[in-house]
């Protein structure tokens, strides 16, 4: 039996050294990211400022804007009605001076907007998720007086640390200011570029969030003059419509890498594609401004392709406005236009882009009490601006992918804000 | 004795001492009656006395014909008139010898003493001797100095000056006696003795042993001193004497001796030195008044202070240190079964197995130097006690709080921490770390007497008991912080036993054995139900193998014990079913390596040693190959995991138990040493191997910051399984658990079935974890969890919290990321008006309706309980809430205490009937 028990106990060693031990116990597996609908504004309100929050969403459901500045400040509930589309006023919703809002939106389809209206100056932009990457603002300028302020809002209950690496014409700029800046939740924290590097006519700004979350807005302020654009991830690929006439356009190219970038700007006007506009290099988180002067005489549209990640920025200045947004990474066959109007005594358009291979149709609806459509043919490659009135905002869908921006003047003043796009719309 | 009582003639010296002496002293003998002693013998004895001129005889409380009698000693004392010098107080029960008179006349005028007695020997042995005077420690504990049943060589033939003489035959000057007004009616005799003699001390009067002056003593007047009646007695004299100062620290002292002396005793087995304690302070307090008026009547004639008292003061306490001294020949006996210990510590320390058990105990107890000095860590699944007034009635029939609550038993272990923290005065944190520090020692000890059980001799068998509480197996689960499996491997070897019998007790003390094996199978099922059934494996492999001790019959019965598991394990069946909650144990492939080294060498050994190291060896490796292979639910690998280390310790014990120079001998010995030492090795940490920290110490923020509502609970989640402090639950991308936020107890360790309510968290961290859920607090407040602590790498919450409105986060933990919720709900009551935990419920302020308790509905709750989603709710308005256990677990509960009563009744049987 001692034998039996010998080459028992040699067959259980062997067992109990096998190399495949059971599989450690594993927990579930994490699911799939389903972020809630939010969007982030910047609001003004105060000193003969006011803003509004355009919301425009395909269902008739119900939101929540709440404003934040140095914590909670209030919130109003919504509902977006039948039409899918509501303003807000951000004063209803407790904002005061500058502000952040959070608009929690009815459904993942939903966009926001704002339009912050001056005494002498508008300003529009649409409102965003924040970015979880590196992001980046370029246009800004602190020369001749000109005010550039870095907004950076944290709507979140969490602290969020933000690093700014900004680059100008001098160079890489150093600051303890742009380092490590705090924005405690539910806050807003603003770096004004002017007080700390005056006298920069380019300037341009990594946005890097360490911990937590923040949104950067850009707000520059040039003789009286607002624009208002938020900071994006760079890419190598966009597109943008661009309306006709009205004073100097430049498009603004800026890199946040380290290394050199070759582009490509490729020109579309309302016959479809034209030809090439230019081509160059960035130097390493360098910028370049092309002028569009020439091709602006009517209604066209350019397609930036890169060798490294970059920023197109529409830049429009008259004597009297400027307004600056950023090009659009994407192109959907749905586009939500929140906030975009004809202000009454003053004018509007949508620009549309074509950026397939194909004609497309495209219907323009008007959101207000009752929405109104109109149906457009839009060729291969073609631009196309229409006219817009006085609504809570535009959805523009079409057959097939579009890019879509919007513009309103009155008087003098202007603005534009790149459309939102409905990936799944 | 016939010899001596034929003497009539006093010896020389003293004879000639009084012979010189011009006015001899006139004496009175005082002569007081004993029940059921023999008044005439006496008073014929004390005529013999050769004395001149002849003494005066008086009788206290009897009449004899022609001797003058009264009714008490104080009376007797008192109605001397001076021309007597001297009064002999003697017990009728006292039988002096011829000569005993004049010894003390002589020696106390010789010496000046006030104050002198006689030697007292036993009556009716072979001059045994009783009393030769003494002293007493600080609470008048008397110490002879005398063995028991010493005999009388002379050895104390020398007068000497001592705290005390015995009432039974004393001599005393009669105008001290007069002073004192004689003996304290109400004390037994050797209380009475030491009273006197410290009331003479103390008026400044010598008392002295006068050993040529011998008495035999029947002991009729009492115990020999060791009845609660002397205890009282000496407690008095104690009060009496001593002035106020030294009163003030003297009782609480001895009040707490009392204490310690009446529990040591229990351990003995020994009820009746508490009874006397109590009867003696009861009696005592009856009789304060009294008291008082004898310190009154000394304090007139008091010369002397209390240091007077100390000069014959023994050191510490005779009483605990006798009662030590039998605790500790009963542990040491445990050693050794050829009982080397009782017969003198020569030859204890030459018994083969002393060394092995002393080696190994100093070895546990360096191993856990950690616990002696730095306390017991929490973490793992070691916790905090609950204190026994609530541990108990959880045990017995209470709420299990783990997680979000569950009617579920708790694990027994709990019931067993109740147990030991009222055995230590309630102290659960004392009686946590003693528990921790001296189950392993009984383990080694349990190991050594199983090898003895074995037919195994030799020092390894102790040396094996280190494999057992840390070789394989039991250090991987203790390394996670399995306090249960130490515990539970200390106790496996003495279940083990219980299903061996000697061959010389084969037919002998039957029910004992029996009631051995319900009561190790009882408590080791309290720690790990399912290692009830190891015995009847072990037995079974080792007839299997030729072995001829093991008994099917007992280990069947060790199963019995098992009861103490069922309530558990009814509520909880996923404990011993469900592999995905278990830890995950891999035992290194070195083990198993060195395991069958020292196995297979010892096949050329003789019987006994190859029996065990087969045996060890074959349960060993099976148990490690089962845990290799298959994915184990926690109960099963607790048992499989602690039962190869019990394997490997039998391999070792017969490894170890003889080394010849044999090559395979010598493989087989250095295979077991290899086995000590990694097993040895394991407990390098200081703390016998169980993981450090202190999780409820970092969480104790939430105890601190709690508001009215009290402490809540704590959702702790990491992508690290072990840094979730007891079972976790599996979550989406990282495990997860809710723990109480005034700290994590021993109940709960582990989680019940997951019911409606755990269900619904899962549910709500799974969508809070995708980021859809932007206010995660409000989603929280319901399940009462007012912080989220996030452990060990970021994950996917990390992410999900960022974004997120209404969690807070805190820096109050360096390694881990802390969330408040604002807006936690109370465990029970309303935002406005909490309820508190109060005992097992809760209870507050009445509220008109329903009151929501965040607690997984059971019907068993009360006032009027329903349901509102899965939640409990009652009816507020009795201002509290309580649950009732089904009578499944109140009946199992009864069935587990009535099995331990009658396991204790049958080996206290069985040893009396053998």
């Amino acid at each position: 039996m001692k034998y039996v028990a010998a080459v028992v106990m040699i067959v259980l060693a062997v067992a109990a050294t096998v190399p495949s031990a059971p599989e450690a116990v594993q927990h579930d597996p994490p699911p799939a990211t389903e972020l809630p609908p939010i969007s982030t504004c910047p609001l003004i309100v105060g000193s003969g400022r006011s803003t509004n929050i355009g919301i425009l969403s395909s269902v008739n459901g119900q939101g929540r804007v709440s404003s934040f500045s140095s914590g909670a400040s209030g919130s109003v509930e919504f509902r977006t009605g039948a039409t899918g589309a509501v303003t807000i006023d951000a004063a209803e919703a407790g904002a005061v001076a500058f502000s952040g809002g959070l608009v929690e939106m009815p459904t993942a389809t939903t966009a926001a907007g704002v339009v912050t209206i001056g005494e002498s100056d508008r300003a529009a932009e649409s409102c965003a998720d924040i970015p979880t990457g590196q992001a980046f603002l370029s246009g800004g300028s602190t020369a001749s007086g000109a005010g550039f302020d870095v907004q950076l809002l944290n709507p979140y209950a969490g602290e969020a640390r933000v690093e700014l690496t900004v680059t100008t014409d001098a160079g890489i700029e150093s600051d303890d200011r742009f380092d490590a800046i705090r924005v405690p939740p539910l806050s807003t924290a603003t770096v004004r570029m002017g007080e700390i590097i005056p006298g920069r006519e380019e300037i341009s700004v990594a946005v890097e969030v360490i911990s937590g979350s923040a949104l950067a807005v850009g707000r520059q302020t040039t003789e009286g003059r607002t624009a208002l654009w938020r900071a994006v991830e760079p890419a190598q690929d966009w597109w943008l419509p661009i309306p006709q006439g009205g004073g100097t356009k430049q498009l603004l190219l800026a890199t946040p890498t380290n290394t050199e970038v070759e582009y490509q700007i490729d020109h579309y006007g309302p016959e479809g594609f034209q030809e090439g506009l230019a081509t160059g290099t960035l130097a390493a988180r360098g910028s370049q401004r092309v002028g569009l002067a020439d091709i602006t005489e009517q209604t066209a549209g350019v397609r930036v392709i890169s060798t490294g990640p970059l920023v197109p920025t529409l830049w429009m200045n008259t004597s009297a406005s400027l307004a600056l947004t950023t090009a659009s990474p994407v192109d959907a066959s749905a586009w939500l236009l929140p906030g975009a109007h004809s202000p009454p005594g003053g004018g509007g358009t949508a620009v549309i882009l074509n950026t397939g291979i194909e004609d497309v149709t495209v219907d323009v609806i008007t959101l207000r009490e009752t929405a109104l459509t109109r149906r457009f043919d839009l060729s291969a490659d073609a631009v196309l601006e229409v006219d817009l009135v006085d609504a809570d905002g535009y959805r523009v869908e079409a057959s097939g992918p579009i890019v879509v921006l919007w513009t309103s003047q009155l008087g003098g003043d202007g603005t534009a804000a790149i459309g939102i796009p409905i990936q799944d719309g | 004795m016939a010899v001596r009582m034929s003497q009539t003639t006093p010896q020389v010296a003293d004879t000639e001492t009084v012979d010189e002496s011009p006015h001899p002293p006139r004496v009175r003998i005082v002569l007081t009656a004993v029940a059921g002693a023999d008044l005439e013998a006496a008073l014929a004895v004390v005529r013999r006395q050769v004395y001149e001129p002849a003494p005066e005889v008086v009788i206290v409380g009897d009449d004899v014909d022609g001797v003058e009698s009264v009714p008490s000693l104080e009376e007797a004392i008192s109605s001397t008139d001076s021309s007597f010098d001297y009064l002999w107080l003697l017990h009728a029960d006292a039988r002096p010898r011829p000569d005993a008179l004049a010894a003390l006349i002589a020696e106390s005028e010789r010496n000046e003493a006030s104050l002198a007695g006689s030697k007292l020997l036993k009556a009716g042995t072979m001059d045994e001797l009783e009393s030769v005077g003494g002293a007493t420690d600080v609470f008048g504990e008397p110490y002879s100095g005398l063995d028991e049943g010493e005999i009388d060589l002379q050895q104390y033939d020398v007068v000497r000056e001592v705290a005390f003489v015995q009432s039974a035959s004393m001599l005393v000057r009669r105008d001290l006696a007069q002073g004192l007004k004689g003996l304290d009616p109400l004390l037994p005799p050797v209380a009475a003795g030491l009273d006197f003699s410290q009331r003479t001390r103390l008026a400044g009067g010598r008392v002295i042993s006068v050993p040529s002056s011998e008495v035999y003593h029947q002991a009729r007047c009492g115990e020999r001193g060791r009845g609660w009646r002397e205890q009282a007695g000496r407690l008095r004299a104690m009060v009496t004497a001593y002035s106020p100062l030294t009163l003030l620290w003297v009782l609480p002292y001895d009040f707490l001796v009392s204490i310690v002396d009446s529990l040591a005793s229990l351990l003995l087995g020994q009820w009746k030195p508490m009874v006397r304690h109590v009867y003696s302070w009861a009696w005592n307090t009856y009789h304060l008044p009294s008291t008082i008026k004898q310190r009154r009547r000394l304090r007139p004639i008091r010369s002397e202070g209390d240091e007077e008292l100390f000069r014959f003061h023994a050191k510490g306490s005779v009483r605990l240190r006798a009662v030590g001294e039998e605790l500790t020949g009963r542990l040491l006996s445990l050693f050794d079964d050829d009982q080397a210990l009782s017969r003198g510590s020569r030859r204890m320390w030459s018994a083969p197995g002393i060394w092995g058990a002393v080696v190994a105990a100093i070895i546990v107890f360096l191993g856990a130097r950690g616990i002696v000095f730095g306390g017991m860590p929490n973490a793992g699944f070691s916790f905090p006690f609950e204190p026994p007034t609530l541990s108990l009635p959880r045990w017995f029939e209470g709420w299990n709080e783990s997680g979000l609550g569950s009617a579920a038993a708790v694990h027994p272990g709990t019931g067993a921490s109740g147990l030991f923290s009222l055995v230590w005065f309630g102290a659960e944190g004392a009686a946590r770390t003693l528990t921790t520090l001296l189950l392993p020692v009984f383990g080694v000890v349990g190991m050594g007497r199983l090898g003895g059980r074995l037919g195994l001799r030799g020092p390894g068998r102790y040396l094996a008991g280190l494999v057992l509480i840390a070789g394989p197996g039991t250090a991987m689960l203790v390394e996670r912080g399995s306090w249960m499996a130490l515990c539970a491997a200390s106790i496996l070897p003495w279940a083990v036993r219980a299903a061996f019998v000697h061959p010389h007790e084969f037919g002998r003390s039957r029910l004992s054995h029996f009631g051995w094996a319900v009561l190790t199978g009882l408590l080791l099922a309290v720690f790990s139900p399912l290692l009830v059934l190891l015995p009847i494996v072990v037995v079974a492999v080792w007839r299997t193998l030729g072995g001829d001790r093991g008994s099917f019959l007992l280990a069947l019965v060790v199963i019995v014990g098992g009861v103490a598991g069922v309530a558990f394990l009814m509520g909880d069946p996923g404990w011993l079913t469900d592999p995905t909650r278990g830890l995950g144990v891999v035992v290194d492939y070195l083990w198993p390596a060195m395991i069958l080294v020292a196995a297979v060498a010892m096949l050329v050994t003789e019987g006994r040693l190859r029996l065990a190291a087969l045996t060890g060896g074959v349960v060993s490796l099976a148990a490690l190959a089962a845990g290799r292979l298959v994915s184990l639910p926690p109960g099963v690998e607790e048992a499989v995991f602690v039962s190869a280390s019990l394997g490997a310790a039998l391999v070792v014990a017969g490894a170890l138990d003889a080394i010849t120079r044999d090559v395979l001998r010598i493989a087989a010995a250095v295979g077991g040493v290899a086995l000590v030492v990694a097993s040895v090795l394991t407990m390098g940490n200081g703390r016998l191997g169980l993981p450090a920290g202190d999780v409820n110490e970092r969480l104790s923020f939430a105890t601190t910051l709690a508001e009215g509502s009290g402490s809540g609970r704590i959702l702790l989640a990491s992508t690290e399984r072990s840094l979730i402090p007891g079972e976790a639950r599996s979550g989406p991308g990282y495990w997860y658990r809710v723990l109480d936020g005034d700290g994590t107890t021993l109940d709960e360790v582990w989680l019940p079935e997951p019911e409606e309510g755990d269900e619904d968290l899962g549910t709500s961290l799974g969508e809070i974890s995708s980021g859809a859920d932007l206010r995660p607090g409000a989603r929280l407040s319901s399940f009462a969890i007012d912080w989220v602590v996030l452990e060990g790498p970021p994950f996917i919450l990390d992410d999900a919290l960022t974004a997120q409105l209404d969690l807070v986060p805190l820096p109050l933990d360096p390694d881990a990321r802390v969330y408040e919720n604002l807006i936690a709900g109370p465990l029970a009551g309303t935002v406005d008006r909490p309820w508190e935990e109060d005992g097992l419920g809760f209870s507050g302020s009445p509220i008109d309706g329903r009151v929501p308790v965040a607690m997984n509905y059971d019907e068993g709750w009360s006032p009027d309980p329903a349901p509102s989603d899965w939640q409990l709710t009652v009816d507020g308005n009795e201002g509290s809430t309580v649950w009732s256990a089904p009578a499944s677990i109140t009946a199992l509960s009864v069935a587990v205490l009535g099995l331990l009563v009658a396991s204790m009744a049958m080996i206290l049987l069985g040893r009396r009937r053998s």
